[in-house]
């Protein structure tokens, strides 16, 4: 991979940032192509893919049929041949129909075959709650690909690391599984310019505090980060660790961070039952960190029923600031 | 059938009641209305009567959470039979037990249902704390826990591990010191003096109360009292109440200024029949307002210059506080240990200049003849907050008059007392 020599950065889009690193992997890389519903001329239903059908024509940045499952078993083969294929799920909801693909074939054909092929596939999966598209086109279900062996899983939670994770997922020689929040597409943030990756596996350190770990996903993270500058207010110094990867989960930083606040509280948009949030608290317990701890763990996380349609209902079920501030006060307070 | 002594609900909020202690033995006989136990809640802790004449059995062991409306203990009738405990502890008895066998043989001990939270066997402690303890080679059990349901949490071991800069001070034991006026007749008065004072305060007044027998109580880190360790308001009113209960007096009457007057009261919801009366100067609890500042001050100042501004400020009238009083108040606080001690005791009470404990719910509930006197032009503590009483409490306000009317007008203030005491 030619590594571009610009570095300087600029403020973009995530959307635009996702474009950007598609457009430099396919001007980079011949192997890559790209492959949705809707993400030729249209651009993608969230606009995502833009005019780079116009740059690298329609053999390179493909439309394909309403059908996930046939769709994501093209990008699996293409990828067992040699090619790079980014697919996107027009709505990661959808890509529960092409779940065999993912899960059956994907994840398990390198270990199938004793290693003599890899799938080095990537996907794009829109995800989230917030836009007033109810029940079927707002879950957050990046936990089921995440217990898959054979699958790596991201959400990034900033332009740059859109950029950057989705770069690094195209080197990766095995499947990876990108969940974009919906609701971060038009956040902007700085970017750099050029090819640059950001690790996979590896969490980041938003905010350092030494009163309480809060360790988010995705649009959590800025919750959190808010929630923190309020705490901070009120002498409660809390950490917010983004932990950009799910599989594998970057147990090194959340533990040390736990070693030393003592106090967790993991957020995330799925629903909180068997969600990330229980692996990174089974995590803790199961570890050394466990003798760290001076309070329960407190897990928010989705309410047990589908996303609503009603505005209101929409945001109740899903974590608020104003549950960061309560659960993070009752830690620190010594009422929880 | 034996009658069930059931644990009562005695705040609105209240789910659950710990027994504290008995004050009958087991098989022994008590009168209906007599003080049968002590319970605790989050926020308070009373006497509770026995509801019938009776022998006691099956007393709920001490330290036990019992549902309220629950049994707790049953009471026998002479001659009765006594069996098997009649039903669980906290558990509702549907049905009244069958009498027992006449002929019911020593029965084997069995095992006793709690349906509310049996006693731990283990300490309840965060994992943080229990590494803390272990590492310091410390037993969990010799941690007072101020976590939710008295947890152990870190802070509990580290502090009682390091003293922290502000309890900079060594904890002593014993009791507290009581001194004991000569003369008078009938129902003692019991004096507590408020925070950064002593027993000696009530001269002024007691002057005017010579016709009863004046008892004065030293707060603990107060006065010729020990140093004690406290850690919440809760500590310092068991530490009073012992030195009452070890008084053995039939009734008092009660007097507290100040914090004082909060320990008076919280002494008063918990032994209610003891007091015959409640007179509250100026009380702290009944509200979150307190002048922080000036506590620091008194607690701080090791001269007679940096004294001085603060104890102006606690009368009206700052001519009251004349250089040989202010030098006389110094000479009292010239121990550091007393001053550290008070500090901490400070840092405990009043976190932040705020009252952290709330003594509303008590003075709903006292029913002797209570009396609360306060001068509006308290800088300490509002005398607003005398507003917040029950209708039943008689509220004696003066216009001129600070934080120590006692002080300020002990004519005023005897009088006062001394029209019901």
């Amino acid at each position: 991979m030619n590594a571009q020599t610009e570095t300087n950065s600029r403020e973009l889009t995530y959307s635009e940032a996702i474009r950007e690193a598609m457009d430099i992997a396919l001007g980079n890389d011949e192997r890559v192509i790209l492959m949705g519903e809707d993400i030729g001329v249209y651009g993608g239903a969230f606009g995502v893919t833009g005019d780079l059908v116009e740059k690298y024509g329609t053999d390179r940045v493909m439309d394909t049929p309403i059908s996930e499952l046939g769709g994501a078993g093209v990008a699996v083969g293409a990828a067992l041949t040699g090619l790079r294929p980014i697919f996107e799920f027009q709505f990661s909801d959808f890509a529960t129909l092409g779940m065999e693909q993912i899960v059956n074939q994907a994840a398990k054909l390198r270990f199938m075959l004793g290693g003599a092929v890899s799938v080095p596939v990537v996907m794009r999966f829109p995800a989230g709650s917030g836009t007033g598209a109810a029940a079927q086109h707002s879950q957050s279900l990046e936990a089921w690909t995440a217990h898959v062996p054979g699958l790596k899983v991201v959400q990034p939670s900033t332009p740059e690391d859109a950029k950057g994770l989705l770069l690094a997922a195209l080197e990766d020689p095995d499947p990876v599984m990108i969940y974009e929040h919906k609701l971060l597409y038009k956040m902007k943030g700085p970017v750099p310019a050029g090819h640059y990756t950001t690790p996979i596996g590896k969490a980041a350190i938003r905010r350092e505090g030494r009163d309480v770990s809060i360790v988010a996903t995705a649009i959590m993270v800025h919750k959190a980060l808010e929630a923190a500058e309020t705490l901070a207010r009120e002498g409660i110094d809390a950490e917010v660790i983004d932990l950009r990867t799910i599989r594998p989960i970057d147990r090194d930083t959340v533990l040390a961070s736990v070693r030393k606040t003592g106090r967790l509280i993991c957020v995330y948009e799925g629903v909180k039952t068997l969600g990330v949030g229980a692996e990174v608290s089974a995590m803790v317990a199961e570890s050394d960190a466990f003798d760290f701890l001076d309070a329960p763990i407190v897990r928010l996380g989705g309410a047990e029923c589908p996303i609503p349609y009603n505005p209101q209902l929409e945001k109740a079920v899903v974590p608020q600031v104003p549950d960061i501030l309560d659960a993070a006060r009752g830690l620190t307070k010594g009422r929880i | 059938m034996p009658v069930e002594v059931i644990m009562p609900k005695v705040d609105m909020d209240m789910a659950s009641g710990k027994i504290m202690s008995w004050h009958v033995a087991v098989g022994q006989p008590v009168a209906k209305g007599d003080p049968l136990f002590d319970i605790e809640t989050d926020k308070a802790a009373m006497e509770v009567e026995s509801p019938a004449d009776g022998m006691l059995y099956h007393p709920a062991p001490e330290g036990t959470e019992i549902q309220i409306g629950q049994p707790c203990a049953w009471l026998y009738a002479e001659g009765e039979e006594v069996g098997d405990q009649p039903a669980a502890f906290g558990a509702a008895a549907a049905e009244p037990a069958p009498p027992p066998e006449p002929v019911a043989a020593v029965e084997p001990v069995r095992e006793l249902a709690f349906t509310a939270e049996p006693a731990l066997e283990k300490p309840r402690a965060t994992p943080r704390a229990r590494r803390l303890a272990s590492e310091a080679g410390r037993d969990l059990t010799s941690f007072v826990g101020t976590g939710p349901r008295g947890r152990v949490q870190a802070d509990d071991v580290l502090q009682a591990l390091a003293p922290a800069p502000s309890a900079g001070f060594t904890a002593e034991t014993g009791p507290l010191s009581i001194t004991r006026s000569k003369g008078g007749e009938g129902t003692p008065i019991v004096l507590i003096h408020g925070f950064a004072s002593d027993a000696t305060s009530w001269a002024p007044l007691e002057t005017h109360l010579r016709h009863r027998p004046v008892i004065r109580i030293d707060l603990p880190s107060h006065g010729k009292s020990p140093k004690l360790r406290i850690r919440c308001f809760a500590d310092l009113v068991k530490e009073v109440r012992a030195a009452v209960d070890d008084l053995h007096l039939d009734a008092a009457h009660l007097v507290g200024h100040s914090l004082g007057g909060a320990v008076a009261l919280a002494l008063a919801d918990t032994r209610p029949r003891k007091i015959a009366s409640l007179t509250l100067i100026a009380p702290g609890g009944l509200g979150p307002e307190i002048d922080g500042a000036a506590l620091t001050g008194l607690c701080n100042a090791t001269r007679v210059e940096s004294l001085a501004p603060w104890l102006r400020r606690l009368a009206a009238d700052e001519s009251l506080i004349t250089d040989g009083y202010a030098r006389l108040a110094m000479a009292s606080r010239n121990d550091p240990a007393l001053r550290h001690a008070q500090a901490a005791l400070a840092d405990v009470l009043f976190p932040d200049g705020t009252q952290a404990f709330d003594l509303r719910a008590a003075l709903d509930r006292v029913d002797m003849p209570t009396r609360i006197i306060w001068g509006k032009r308290d800088a300490i503590i509002p005398w607003s907050h005398a507003l917040r009483a029950p209708g039943k409490v008689a509220l004696h306000l003066f216009d001129g008059l600070g934080h120590m009317p006692q002080i300020e007008a002990p004519d005023e203030v005897g009088k006062i007392i001394r029209s019901l005491v």
